[in-house]
């Protein structure tokens, strides 16, 4: 269906979720239930998966009290490789590109811009998604939601038609400015197409 | 979260609603809807005056649902916007679109980000169906509130 299907084909369903909730957010332990949310499997399932991928060393399991909670094993030889396979398959630009594909018809561009495309993200900084096209704001904010839960960010979207954004652009508007030159990441189009766009003068 | 949790960790408190704050609150939406439809102003204030027809709309359906956000706790906004679920039984696509506007008032008034026009338009849009759909909920729900002489 789409390049999502690279680590579900390699690790199943189940097992790529879990690696990518734990191993792309480090700083976090989660509990089974949350675990059970944020991937959409059922605890039955997800107790099997959790307990092979400790026992392989890949997840680390922590008891609090009563409560177990499991993080990625940042000591694991492998982890950074299976961190950057996950980043590239399941990580932020695949999950929203996906989440965007319904409306592809209606959208030239879009892509990531501020903390997140800069690499500058902290654990509770939002994506800020910038989508150019026919696509109105709701129906953009409507496809967008349900990514919140597997990045565990929020995710912002700016939604402009192409000449507006070329108009602001041409009128020198400093968020406009701003956007073209800082860092982005691309989930439709491409920086060619954003010169060609920036470059139509509106009549 | 139902109004009953949000009223036990103190994000609401008990209201006991009256047909003139009521029906106050609802002409001061209407108001600023009708200024949200003005042109020679920036689609800053388009926006702002649609997003405070929104709180004051989700303000009256609280009301007369019983309670009132408490003050003294921050996010009232999102709490407003909470609510309106377990008040008019708001579907949560509509719900999905009024957040992002919240936060994108958060983002307009603390970080300075701009408003773009096709925000302005669906939190007009967002603004006129709630609301309509307010107004039909309280004509079902609790005509009183409607009826009373203010």
């Amino acid at each position: 269906m789409s390049s999502l299907s690279l680590a579900t084909h390699l690790l199943g369903g189940t097992r790529s979720a879990v690696l990518a909730a734990l191993l792309l957010h480090p700083e976090s332990a989660l509990h089974v239930r949350e675990l059970a949310r944020v991937t959409g499997a059922s605890p039955g399932s997800l107790h099997r998966e959790l307990r092979a991928l400790t026992g392989i060393g890949l997840l680390l399991r922590q008891e609090t009290g009563r409560q177990v909670h499991y993080r990625a094993n940042t000591a694991c030889p492998v982890f950074e490789e299976l961190a950057g396979l996950l980043r590239k398959t399941l990580g932020v630009a695949d999950v929203l590109r996906e989440a965007l594909a319904p409306l592809a018809d209606q959208i030239s561009l879009a892509f990531v811009y501020g903390s997140v495309a800069a690499g500058r993200e902290g654990p509770r900084s939002d994506v800020d998604v910038m989508v150019l096209g026919r696509a109105g704001f709701a129906a953009v904010v409507k496809a967008l939601a349900p990514t919140q839960e597997s990045l565990r960010r929020e995710v912002n979207a700016t939604v402009m038609k192409p000449a507006d954004f070329a108009r602001k652009r041409s009128a020198g508007d400093g968020f406009v400015v701003g956007v073209i030159r800082e860092s982005k990441i691309w989930l439709m189009g491409s920086e060619h197409d954003l010169a060609e766009l920036a470059q139509d003068r509106p009549a | 979260m139902t109004l009953q949790n949000l009223l036990k960790i103190g994000r609401l408190k008990p209201h006991t609603p009256t047909a003139q704050e009521i029906q106050r609150l609802l002409a001061a939406a209407e108001r600023n809807l009708a200024d949200a439809h003005a042109s020679g102003i920036s689609d800053e204030t388009r926006f702002d005056v649609a997003y405070k027809a929104i709180m004051q709309v989700a303000l009256a359906a609280l009301m007369a649902s019983g309670f009132r956000p408490s003050s003294n706790e921050p996010g009232h906004h999102q709490t407003m916007i909470q609510s309106l679920p377990h008040t008019l039984g708001l579907p949560n696509d509509a719900w999905v679109v009024l957040d992002a506007l919240r936060r994108k008032r958060n983002a307009t008034d603390y970080l300075g980000d701009p408003i773009e026009s096709d925000a302005v338009t669906e939190c007009i849009e967002q603004a006129t169906a709630l609301m309509s759909a307010t107004r039909q909920w309280l004509e079902k729900r609790h005509p009183e509130l409607l009826r009373e002489e203010p």
